[in-house]
């Protein structure tokens, strides 16, 4: 019963910061709660591990980042199976021979970024675009330009080759570029 | 050494170049793509205009956990053989 209400206190005091930070690391909401309620359950089940004199929330958070890691591999993994799709990079961008298909062709975006009402729909725009990349690729992107890891660094902590991981960048950027002009565009 | 590089091969070296992974011969090259395709000049301007925006995402934070939501945190753990 003790340990039921340490726990719950946990739950109560910790919960929302680790939430907090799922979100800024680019996981989509639901995966978010999945990611956070394993990490409570492996805190539960741990519980004697737990030394007092330690930081509860900094303990909680090794045990997020691992669980976040061990989610990233599970995602690395399936691209790694599905090689062929990775052979496809930027069909849709570039023709026969590697130049741009006339229907992506780069266009200026309608606004400039000079106004705060404008750089803030930029950055609304951007967000949106973010989260319509796939999650493998959106991983990439918040721990190469969130975090400002190095791209040994993602290769080791997603458990991908160095050539995947350049396919991940090439097409993210692709996307989001198209999708950002798409949508200045048409607004 | 060939000197000039497809549309597709320059949008890969623009995100080597990030991270300091081209070598003086493919800046060489991708300079002279850049002043013989505006496409490719306008895509890599763009794309840093993006690649600078993106640290500073704020990503949806501000919704906290409601009091149900904890509680099902909770009770699934505990409940959980």
């Amino acid at each position: 019963m003790q340990s039921e209400k340490k726990f719950t206190t946990w739950v109560e005091d910790y919960s929302d910061i680790l939430f907090g930070y799922l979100l800024k690391h680019g996981l989509p909401k639901e995966i978010a709660r999945d990611i956070l309620q394993e990490t409570f359950l492996a805190a539960w089940r741990n519980m004697d591990s737990f030394r007092a004199e330690a930081s509860v929330k900094n303990w909680l958070f090794v045990i997020l980042k691992n669980k976040i890691t061990d989610h990233y591999r599970k995602l690395a993994n399936k691209v790694s199976e599905n090689s062929i799709d990775l052979d496809t990079v930027g069909e849709h961008f570039f023709d026969n021979s590697d130049h741009w298909n006339k229907g992506a062709y780069p266009q200026n975006f309608k606004g400039n970024f000079e106004s705060p009402v404008e750089t803030k729909e930029f950055y609304k725009l951007l967000r949106t675009c973010g989260n319509r990349l796939k999650e493998i690729q959106n991983a990439v992107f918040s721990m190469k330009y969130i975090e400002g890891l190095s791209s040994e660094e993602i290769c080791k902590e997603l458990n991908i080759s160095s050539s995947n991981y350049w396919v991940l960048i090439h097409r993210a950027k692709l996307q989001l570029r198209a999708c950002l002009q798409k949508n200045w565009m048409e607004n | 050494m060939k000197t000039s590089v497809t549309c597709k091969k320059a949008i890969d070296l623009i995100s080597k170049k990030e991270e300091g992974k081209i070598t003086l011969w493919q800046r060489f090259q991708l300079w002279k793509h850049f002043a013989e395709c505006s496409l490719c000049k306008l895509f890599n301007i763009q794309n840093k205009t993006i690649v600078d925006a993106l640290p500073y995402i704020q990503h949806d934070i501000s919704e906290p956990l409601s009091a149900e939501e904890k509680k099902e945190i909770v009770d699934n753990s505990i409940h959980t053989k």
